[in-house]
């Protein structure tokens, strides 16, 4: 299975802005969160990306590639019917085709951080099936996330046989239906919007939508499907990945970004001088 | 391999369900006490749940029941203090390690035993209750909440719907409604937790969702009984309101959640732990609240809101109601989190389980406790509920043979036909017979029964069993008639031969009644749930059904009235009407106008916002005015709200509270109360001149136990002269019995108030019998052995007189042959407010049991509150703010001889029967006391004023003793030792039954018979004796009785005298006897009175007494 195509979603009301965002990479490059993600998926055989956004949005979004641009496409989301329905969005440029799908809100940051999509795209032409990026996340943060219940394939550390996906649960159905063997108290496989994903979930959605047409499309609603039809897996991330669209969310990811680049140095300094300064002031 | 760990671990039934008591009876005491041995080191090493509790329960058995009554113990030995102590602090196994020792040091015997029984008793309930906590947390769904202890951490949200209030300025409310539960047949309380744990194939239930109302009030038509509504609210608190108890508050921090005593919200309280809404693990988080509703809800400066309701269902209904209480309000926080999906109409099975196991982690956190069918009504229409064997992958699995959840099936309506559910609506008759019940005790006798297996108590489960099919077997085939048949057998039959304390005087009255008044046209009794009295099921012929609803009411008003001072009532008989719910809990969403909370809520909550000034009112809550007000006008459930709000505005009239100061003080008068006296006690508690402390010796005075020679030991055979000297003086004449009766036991009924010695206590010669019948029984075999008329005074105070006088008009002195006179008291005194002082003395200095930790928080509440009661109050102020008869006290037991000077009634004894010359006085509850020649003898032949009968100390034995004091031998008070441990060190203990010479008492008095006609010179020869007894400050429970069965208790003051400080005075000659335990014990609580009848004293005493 050779992934040749990305898809980014973009197009979340409360998000619009975040993929304009201008962060420093940790090269020391200035880029906007946009450009940063099409990096990250155009690796491998993935040749071509198509950025899901709201409509106008296009122009703005184009001139923040940077020399990327030509690789990329974007297409307008007509309607506010959720997550589902924006990777439903591009169902044209997706075309039949397996796909990574990568969402705008978030950033990944590895000791490589390209490798995580790579790995991904390994994974999945290996296993020649769908696979998700997860993580190991506290059951705090749950509200936030889609997460997955499953176990792990025999012989892989860090791959998962995905058997349900619920969207935001409580913790009490986490802790009912998808605990994994293995893992700490406490703690749950939660997406972070890393996907390499068959077409058989834009039918899923078209299902989904044909039924429904004027309900919100979840995205969880088709994977806890594609679960169900066909072989579905899941790889545990070894880095972080940082939320940019909650409070502070950008700044910590700059942080991250700049701490795990060839500015550590630099940044370290500048940060203790500011607490120090913080301390001293306060003595005063 | 000892013969008894065989039978704990064999896996054949026939052999693993043996029962104890057949091994035991066949063995020696060395056998006993070898096969204990073998127990406690098995138990010690077994790893296993089951194996490890059943040893213990046998080990309590031996003790309690077998190793007493076989010879070779050796005798009296003394129980170390500091084993009681660590019993009280519940350290069971360092407890049970020091009497071991002390066992091996110094020999078996019945006082070891009887500690040692107590330990190993409490160490068995603390492992099943651990293990059930532990599997409660263990459930799925449940682990996450102990994980959670700090806000950062807390993973819930609050459903987006409940935050939109569209064009509305209020929240939308959740409302959830829930039918409670009753049960048509148990199998023998078989929904504790343990059966099912343990024996799965036995522990199963019928359970039924109903509807209710009280039949004459409100609209009449049943609705489900239990609701419960949730919003959010525009101030950062969690606001919780309970409509019945009419109690609400607002809370702002994480602790005031867990403090449970505080308020009457302690229900809410749990419930939104149990839910998640506030995790258990959150406990002791210093955190405030907001930041918690902030995580929840979003955004800071909201709060939630919950209120209860429960349609004027009485407390003590049997029907679970204060469990579905709980799980309805479970229900709804988690419909509100998303912990359960659907937010309206009912449930999957999935989240009805979940709900059920969070009930049960609420009961743990809220310190009650129930069975496992309780939440029943959380599920809809009839539904068989049996334990599940666990499997691999269940938390319980490898550790016991059952889950701790029940699996419930709900029947079908082609397996209980629509019809038949109509036919058992049309024929069953429910009530509440208002008795005032605890079941608690009653479980736990089903637990240790369980575990021993005694063998008509195996027999009994068996057949309960088999009365299930039966009644599963009659739904299906239709037959309401046999299903009556089926539910009386059981009642009559496994049920009381399992636990003979569910029936009692009261229902069996009840029954006769229905069945003279219906014939046959009653089916057939109904017991519902743990025990009988308080929520019952009567069956008749349908065509029967409504008239028989009117003359039932009227028979359990009639009844209530007539046995109301010996039996303890809660409040007014009620019959309900019922249906059953065929859809379980319920759930609404109401937005807009209709978002409207219960028409009770607005008349707690607007008082106080309508004495604001509405400039001052946040406008949520002006907004909740005008909605109110609204609905007044429009809405007609609200019909007559205004007019009940209005009562509530207006200061309450003033007459009743009047009326009742009034009856107090014409009671006072009445009884003789002496003001000047009552003054000056007041004055010296105040002062801190009396009070708990200072009821004790000073710490110079040297207390040892008694030497040997200074009591007969008359356990064992005396000098045959005794007994003829004690026969001659019998049949001559020179003996009349004195019963104690002034008293109302407060610990019998925990501060009911009824008199103790008309309460019939157990079944004995074939009925209910109360403690003077028993008294008056024995005294008649007595003078039909002698050919006498044995005179039997009872004295009697302000509290028991008339009652008693009554009883024995209408039961014509229970057909007792000889002389019944009544000694009325002549003193009375006024309770009052204690101090804080003593209040903490009894707390923090007094040894006392500590409970379970949950149950020890829970106490630590109440007592803060407390405290706070008696500042606002007045410490040392008069007691008044209860029933009049509640506000007065019997002055203590001193006072009863001296009356029987006082009130005329010797000296008329003495006119009569010039022969008299001894008084045997006993305490009312000391049941196997009778007039025994052989101690007569010892006491004529000694010479001696007074002679005392003593027991050997048990472990409950608390309360003073026998000891030498600065070298004088004497009784002593527990209340006057300086040390609690001082009591351990006293061999023996007092059962208050003395032999008391009259001219020597007299001489005493400084009195000639001749003297007890001068009333004056009896009333100062009385008052200068007793101006040398001490006066002892005590503590007393009073129950003080509200709203619809719900009862509160407080602490009060009293003082009294003791007769026993009668033997320090040098001038009276006193003897002490050692009698057996079977004679001597006094029954001071009813949770004594299963182990009475199953270590043969009931049978001692019924061998006792001619009916």
């Amino acid at each position: 299975m050779k992934v040749k195509k990305a898809v980014i979603t973009a197009a979340g009301p409360d998000q619009r802005a975040l993929p304009l965002q201008t962060l420093i990479d940790r090269n020391g490059e200035e880029k906007s969160v946009l450009a940063i993600l099409i990096e990250q998926a155009l690796t491998g055989a993935v040749e071509e990306a198509c950025v899901v956004v709201w409509p106008g949005d296009e122009e703005r979004y184009a001139q923040a590639i940077g020399p990327q641009a030509g690789h990329v496409r974007f297409v307008p989301q007509d309607r506010a019917l959720g997550y589902g329905y924006a990777v439903y969005a591009a169902r044209e440029f997706i075309a039949g085709e397996p796909f990574l799908h990568l969402v705008g809100d978030h950033l990944y940051i590895g000791s490589d951080a390209e490798s995580c999509a790579a790995e991904l795209l390994d994974v999945a032409q290996a296993q020649a099936c769908s696979v998700s990026a997860v993580q190991a996340t506290r059951e705090s943060l749950l509200p936030r996330y889609g997460t997955i219940g499953g176990r792990r394939v025999a012989g892989h550390d860090r791959l998962y046989r995905i058997e349900t996906v619920v969207e935001k649960p409580t913790p009490t159905e986490a802790e009912q239906r998808l605990l994994v063997s293995g893992m700490r108290a406490g703690h749950y496989l939660c997406f972070f919007g890393m996907h390499v994903l068959t077409p058989a979930v834009v039918d899923i959605l078209g299902n989904l939508h044909a039924a429904a047409p004027e309900s919100s499309l979840k995205l969880s609603t088709a994977l806890t499907e594609l679960a169900r039809r066909e072989q579905f897996l899941a790889l545990e991330a070894p880095g972080r990945r940082y939320d940019i669209g909650s409070r502070y969310g950008l700044l910590i990811a700059q942080m991250a970004l700049a701490l795990s680049g060839s500015d550590r140095a630099e940044v370290l300094a500048r940060m203790l001088e500011l607490l120090a300064d913080r301390e001293a002031g306060s003595e005063r | 391999m000892s013969r008894l760990i065989e039978i704990i671990t064999s896996s054949q039934p026939d052999i693993r369900n043996l029962s104890l008591d057949v091994v035991c009876r066949a063995a020696s005491f060395r056998e006993l006490i070898a096969e204990c041995e073998e127990l406690d080191r098995f138990r010690r090493h077994s790893d296993n749940l089951y194996e490890r509790v059943r040893a213990l329960f046998f080990l309590y058995a031996i003790h309690r029941f077998h190793i007493p009554l076989k010879s070779g113990s050796t005798g009296a030995t003394v129980i170390p203090f500091s084993g009681y102590e660590a019993l009280l602090k519940r350290r069971f196994e360092e407890a049970l390690d020091i009497f071991l020792h002390a066992q091996a040091s110094s020999g078996a015997g019945g006082a070891l035993s009887s500690a040692l029984a107590a330990g190993y008793r409490a160490l068995g309930f603390q492992t099943l209750a651990d293990q059930v906590r532990r599997s409660v947390r263990s459930v799925r769904g449940n682990q996450w909440m102990f994980r959670t202890g700090h806000p950062d951490d807390y993973p819930l949200r609050i459903r987006p719907e409940l935050l939109d209030r569209g064009q509305s300025s209020l929240f939308p409310i959740l409302h959830e409604a829930t039918p409670v539960r009753m049960d048509l047949s148990h199998s023998g309380w078989s929904d504790i937790f343990f059966l099912g744990m343990d024996f799965p194939e036995g522990a199963r239930v019928l359970n039924i969702s109903i509807d209710l109302a009280v039949r004459g009030q409100g609209s009449g038509s049943p609705r489900p009984p239990v609701e419960s509504y949730l919003r959010v609210i525009d101030e950062p608190v969690l606001r919780l309101t309970s409509v019945d108890l009419k109690c609400t508050a607002d809370i702002r921090s994480i602790a005031e959640i867990f403090d449970f005593g505080r308020d009457y919200l302690g229900l809410l309280k749990a419930a939104a732990i149990a839910s998640g809404l506030i995790p258990p693990g959150m406990e002791g988080a210093s955190e405030p609240l907001s930041d918690v509703l902030r995580q929840l809800l979003g955004s800071p400066g909201r709060g939630i809101e919950i209120v209860s309701k429960v349609n004027d269902i009485p407390k003590g209904s049997r029907l679970a109601v204060s469990t579905n209480l709980l799980a309805s309000l479970i229900a709804v926080c988690m419909r509100a989190t998303g912990q359960i999906r659907t937010m309206e109409g009912g449930l999957d099975e999935r989240d009805r389980r979940l709900v059920a196991a969070r009930a049960i982690l609420g009961e743990w956190i809220g310190g009650s406790g129930g069975g496992w069918q309780d939440s029943g009504g959380v599920w809809p229409g009839i539904k068989l509920i049996q334990g599940e064997i666990a499997a691999e992958g269940d938390p319980e699995f490898g550790i016991s043979r059952g889950c701790l959840l029940p699996r419930h099936r709900v029947l079908p309506a082609e397996e209980v036909s629509q019809e038949t559910r109509e036919k058992l609506q049309n024929s069953l008759v429910l009530v509440h017979g208002g008795m005032a019940q605890d079941v608690g005790p009653i479980l736990e006798m089903v637990t240790e029964r369980y575990l021993l297996r005694s063998e008509t108590e195996w027999r009994g489960r068996l057949q309960a069993i088999r009365i299930l099919d039966e009644v599963l077997g009659q739904l299906r085939a239709g037959d309401v008639r046999l299903i009556g048949d089926c539910t009386m057998r059981n009642f009559e039959g496994p049920i009381q031969t399992i636990i003979p304390w569910a029936a009692n005087h009261y229902t069996e009255t009840l029954i006769r009644a229905a069945r003279a008044e219906m014939g046959s046209e009653f089916w057939g009794f109904w017991m519902l749930g743990g025990m009988a009295g308080g929520g019952m099921g009567f069956l008749f012929d349908p065509h029967r059904k409504a008239s028989a609803q009117g003359r039932l009411g009227e028979i359990m008003s009639e009844t209530k009235r007539r046995l109301e001072s010996a039996v303890p009532f809660a409040m007014e008989p009620v019959v309900y009407d019922f249906a059953i719910n065929e859809r379980g809990t319920h759930a609404e969403f109401r937005r807009g106008e209709s978002a409207l909370m219960p028409v009770d809520y607005y008349l707690v909550v607007a008082p106080p916002l309508l004495r604001t000034e509405m400039r001052l009112l946040p406008p949520t809550r002006r907004a909740e005015l005008d909605r109110f007000s609204a609905a007044c006008r429009r809405n007609p459930e609200f019909a007559g709200a205004v007019e009940n709000l209005f009562d509530r505005l207006l200061p309450q009239s003033r007459e009743d509270e009047g009326g009742a100061a009034q009856n107090l003080d014409a009671l006072l008068d009445r009884h003789g109360f002496d003001r000047a006296g009552h003054e000056e006690i007041q004055a010296n508690l105040r002062a801190g001149r009396l009070g708990l402390a200072q009821n004790r010796l000073p710490v110079n005075v040297t207390i040892r136990d008694v030497a040997p020679g200074d009591v007969v030991d008359a356990r064992h055979p005396l000098n045959g002269s005794h007994k003829s000297i004690g026969a001659d003086a019998i049949a001559s004449g020179a003996v009349a019995v004195v019963s104690l009766a002034g008293g109302v036991g407060s610990r019998w009924t925990k501060g009911a108030g009824v008199v103790k010695a008309l309460n019939p206590f157990a079944r004995l010669g074939g009925r209910h019998r109360n403690f003077i019948e028993v008294h008056l029984a024995k005294s008649r075999r007595v003078s039909s052995e002698y050919g006498v008329d044995l005179p039997h005074i009872v004295t009697t105070s302000y509290l028991t007189h008339e009652a008693t006088e009554s009883y024995l008009r209408m039961e014509q002195n229970y057909g007792y042959p000889g002389p019944v006179y009544l000694s009325p008291g002549k003193s009375i005194g006024l309770r009052m407010i204690p101090m804080e002082r003593d209040l903490r003395f009894a707390w923090e200095e007094m040894a006392h049991q500590i409970l379970d930790d949950q149950a020890e928080k829970m106490r630590e509440s109440v007592q803060a509150a407390l405290i706070g009661w008696v500042k606002q109050m007045g410490e040392g102020g008069n007691y008044t703010d209860n029933l009049p008869m509640q506000c007065l006290h019997p002055v203590g037991h001193w006072y009863e001889i001296p009356n029987l000077l006082r009130n005329g009634l010797l000296a008329r004894l003495l006119a009569e029967r010039p022969r008299l010359k001894h008084l045997m006085v006993h305490n009312i509850d000391t049941a196997g006391v009778d007039v025994d020649p052989r101690i007569l003898g010892l006491h004529i032949d000694s010479g001696a004023a007074m002679t005392t009968e003593v027991v050997e100390r048990f472990l409950e034995d608390r309360g003073g003793g026998l000891a030498r004091i600065d070298g004088r031998l004497r009784l002593v008070e527990g209340l006057a030792l300086p040390g609690e441990e001082i009591e351990s060190s006293l061999s023996y203990y007092n059962s208050n039954t003395m032999w008391i010479d009259i001219s020597q008492l007299l001489a005493m008095f400084g009195l000639t018979r001749a003297d007890l006609a001068d009333a004056s010179k009896v009333r100062s020869a009385v008052r200068s004796v007793a101006s040398r007894m001490p006066t002892y400050i005590t503590l007393k429970d009073v129950k003080k009785r509200w709203g619809k069965g719900q009862e509160d208790v407080f602490p009060v003051a009293q003082f009294e005298k003791l007769w026993g400080d009668m033997t320090a005075l040098p001038e009276l000659k006193c003897a002490y006897v050692a009698v057996s335990r079977l004679r001597g014990q006094q029954l001071k609580e009813p949770a004594q009175l299963d182990g009475w009848l199953r270590d043969g004293s009931a049978a001692y005493v019924e061998s006792l007494c001619l009916w």
